[in-house]
């Protein structure tokens, strides 16, 4: 297992962060257009068009190996070798609330899926 | 023991019950933020163990700690060029029957004693600025990710203007409020208060023991 770069107060949580980014892109891999959207945070999910399950599997994300995890209290972001994602945790664990992201400068990244 | 020590009893009580309250009001509004954001509430407890809220806690003890730092030492020195009754560091000829040990021990144990509360005070002032450093970028960067924006280092957290925000609006507000103290009180009066020159005090005296 590699060891990755975790910048945060809470470094313990940057595998479960890790984790949740992994099954978020197996599962697009996989063509699980409904796992991916269960790994979405309510607001990201309602963002895409209905349904949720074909259009996330539309949106071209691509994940690839984690490189790099960022945890601050209850958001993370976690840089993989084509994509960026950030998370949120709410009750139920670690949800994607952004993928497909692509830096803008000073600005929030530019992200196919985000909420 | 309750009346000999009623001044630090009522502050002690005061402070706990404003930072409980500082503790409930925040947590409203944090947890109004967390919905707008599409988050979710969290509990008091997460809440006051929360960088969002220690940062908010420190930013307001650093300035305190620093009004009070240079009110010590700016009186200091201004009363040994000024007061004839301050010249003295109370070490010396000012020891007494009573006098705390380290008074009269001379060397270096003296010498701390003798500048111990601004000792005190200043590193009160520089642990609490550092805390709210730590948190501040702590709290910082959970919003610089919700905003889906990179989170910054520590350096340049405290090179931010977020840093400086919390810092300076503080600091203006103890300058400010040491300026009116020092100012207003040559020409009015608190009856009986010890931070006041007393009634019938001509308004040209100064280095009055207050």
């Amino acid at each position: 297992m590699i060891a990755l770069p975790v910048s945060a107060c809470a470094a313990g949580a940057g595998p479960d962060v890790e984790e949740a980014a992994g099954r978020f892109f197996a599962a697009v891999a996989a063509g699980q257009g409904a796992a991916a959207c269960a790994l979405l945070t309510d607001a990201a999910a309602a963002s895409l068009p209905e349904p949720c399950a074909t259009s996330i599997l539309d949106a071209g994300l691509r994940g690839g190996p984690a490189e790099e995890v960022a945890v601050w209290g209850s958001e993370a972001q976690v840089r993989l070798a084509r994509d960026t994602v950030f998370l949120h945790r709410g009750p139920g664990g670690w949800r994607v609330r952004g993928a497909g992201c692509r830096p803008d400068g000073e600005r929030p990244y530019d992200c196919e899926v985000s909420g | 023991m309750i009346r000999r020590n009623g001044l630090s009893l009522f502050f002690l009580v005061i402070f706990v019950l404003a930072l409980a309250g500082q503790s409930i009001a925040g947590l409203g509004a944090y947890n109004d933020d967390q919905l707008g954001s599409g988050g979710d509430p969290v509990s008091w407890g997460a809440y006051v163990t929360s960088a969002d809220f220690a940062v908010d806690v420190a930013e307001n003890w650093q300035s305190e700690y620093l009004q009070f730092l240079l009110f010590i030492m700016v009186t200091v020195w201004l009363v040994q060029r000024g007061s004839p009754e301050s010249k003295s560091d109370g070490t010396g000829d000012q020891v007494r029957p009573g006098s705390p040990e380290w008074a009269k021990t001379g060397g270096l144990r003296t010498m701390l004693f003798a500048n111990s509360l601004g000792l005190v005070m200043g590193a009160a002032f520089v642990l609490s600025w550092y805390a709210q450093s730590v948190a501040g970028t702590a709290a910082y960067n959970r919003e610089q990710l919700s905003r889906l924006q990179d989170p910054v280092t520590w350096p340049e957290y405290v090179a931010s203007p977020d840093f400086w925000d919390r810092t300076l609006q503080n600091w203006q507000s103890e300058f400010l409020a040491v300026l009116s103290m020092v100012a207003l009180s040559i020409y009015l009066r608190q009856r009986e208060s010890p931070e006041s020159k007393p009634v019938g005090a001509p308004h040209g005296e100064t280095g009055t023991d207050v």
